[in-house]
């Protein structure tokens, strides 16, 4: 199954506190909406997160798996990775150096979409079989 | 007869000698790191009883009146004098001493931890008869001197004098942290603990390698690994963990499952629940990552806060009340 919707980057606010949660919440909803949403965060220009910030990011990722789709971190400032890996939720994110990169991981080939090799336990079996067969 | 002089918080003239301008603790930007509480003492304390249980003859404690720095140290002994002219108040006292037959004064302005053998530096002084010696490692200054304050002209400006190439160059041999970035403070935790310099922990060693100082409250979940340090009156709550030579230093609170590993948490601090401190040195709702070398200042209340319960004439930033506190 292949899903051509675009990939959208947006760029997080220099401060994801409190106050600017509910703006910038307001825009990025109605990217998550659609089925398969594929977003990416530019975060090279955050300076600050709070907690506020840290659970939107969470909620948005949430919601975005939910609908079998994903949400990327990409060219994450210093402050930005101080705090996320602070709030123990770096591991919880992709990031990637770049948003080139983390755009070009959505269009990366699918596994089912690369043809399958046999098993390579098969060839143990076929000589198994020739093993019965002999003896 | 001997005495000695502790200059805190004055600053020196920016020479190219000097590489790196006094560094200050990152969240009190006019207080020199020498004044920070490191393992349950700052630098300074530690030095201002090492001189009070020394043998000289007088001891005399000045601090910049222009700079805010924790007043309340060792209490047995008196509080160091604020005054508005530092170094023209060395000037008066190295007079008062030469008038009270004093004929030898070591000078210590408290930049650096140094281990200086002052014996041996005194001994150099007398050997050599020169007016002025200072202490070097290496080819850098350290902001130590012996004066002959019997050889001042009394209305000579010493600042020029300590300063001049012509000081005679006494090579310390000891172990040296010239706490030029915060960083150091972290440095000199590590080498504490692995016994790399001669300072110790305050307060006893609980378990080999875990010291905790007076009031310190552990929950029976958390895990202290050894080497760390707890400082007075601090509280350490359930499933939290202190390990890779971290300090924790007085009145701090680690709150709920959170991780403090390989970093310093300076005085009156808390930290939140469920956070992992790595790398780092916190103080008040200052974070100091090293690894990245990142500042934040972070204002959720919830994450870091300062823990303090201010009395007007601790870490005070008004003047006025630098002034009262430092009156005897």
């Amino acid at each position: 199954m292949s899903n051509n919707r675009p990939v959208v980057v947006m760029q997080v606010p220099e401060y994801l506190n409190l106050s600017q949660v509910p703006v910038f919440s307001q825009e990025l909803e109605p990217l998550l909406e659609p089925h398969r949403p594929r977003i990416v965060l530019d975060c090279s220009q955050v300076r600050g997160i709070d907690s506020a910030g840290i659970e939107m990011l969470l909620n948005c990722l949430e919601e975005a798996m939910k609908r079998d789709g994903d949400l990327k971190l990409a060219d994450v400032s210093k402050e930005a990775q101080v705090i996320l890996e602070l709030m123990r939720v770096d591991r919880v994110f992709e990031m990637f150096p770049t948003c080139e990169e983390a755009v070009r991981s959505f269009n990366a080939i699918p596994v089912e979409a690369v043809p399958q090799d046999a098993p390579w336990y098969s060839s143990v079996f076929d000589d198994l079989g020739y093993l019965k067969q002999a003896s | 007869m001997t005495g000695a002089i502790i200059i805190v918080g004055a600053e020196l003239p920016h020479s190219p000698l000097r590489p790196a301008l006094p560094a200050s603790d990152p969240t009190h930007p006019t207080l020199p790191l020498g004044c920070v509480e490191v393992l349950g003492r700052s630098v300074v304390d530690r030095i201002l009883d090492a001189l009070h249980r020394s043998a000289f003859d007088r001891v005399v404690a000045l601090a910049d009146a222009a700079k805010a720095w924790p007043v309340e140290m060792n209490h047995d002994r008196p509080s160091p004098r604020f005054v508005q002219d530092p170094w023209g108040e060395v000037a008066v006292e190295l007079q008062s001493c030469k008038a009270a037959g004093i004929d030898t004064v070591v000078l210590i302005r408290p930049s650096a931890y140094a281990e200086v053998n002052v014996a041996d530096l005194l001994q150099c002084h007398r050997d050599e008869k020169a007016p002025i010696t200072r202490a070097f490692l290496d080819l850098r200054p350290l902001d130590v001197w012996v004066i002959d304050a019997s050889r001042l002209e009394s209305s000579e400006d010493v600042l020029p004098l300590l300063l001049a190439d012509e000081c005679h160059a006494y090579p310390v041999n000891g172990y040296v942290n010239f706490l030029g970035h915060p960083r150091d403070l972290r440095r000199l935790v590590v080498d504490c603990f692995n016994n790399t310099c001669r300072l110790r922990p305050e307060g006893q060693e609980i378990r080999p390698g875990v010291w905790a100082n007076e009031g310190v409250e552990v929950h029976r979940g958390a895990r202290i690994v050894a080497p760390a340090f707890l400082g007075r009156g601090s509280r350490i709550e359930e499933q939290c963990l202190i390990t890779r030579c971290s300090n924790v230093e007085a009145n701090c609170h680690i709150d709920y499952g959170t991780v403090v590993e390989d970093s310093s948490v300076l005085p009156n601090t808390y930290i939140g629940i469920g956070l992992d401190i790595s790398h780092s040195i916190v103080h008040g709702d200052t974070l100091l990552n090293l690894e990245r070398e990142v500042t934040l200042q972070i204002s959720d209340n919830g994450v870091i806060r300062s823990n303090r319960v201010l009395r007007r004439e601790q870490y005070s930033q008004p003047q006025s009340a630098l002034r009262m506190a430092g009156t005897q």
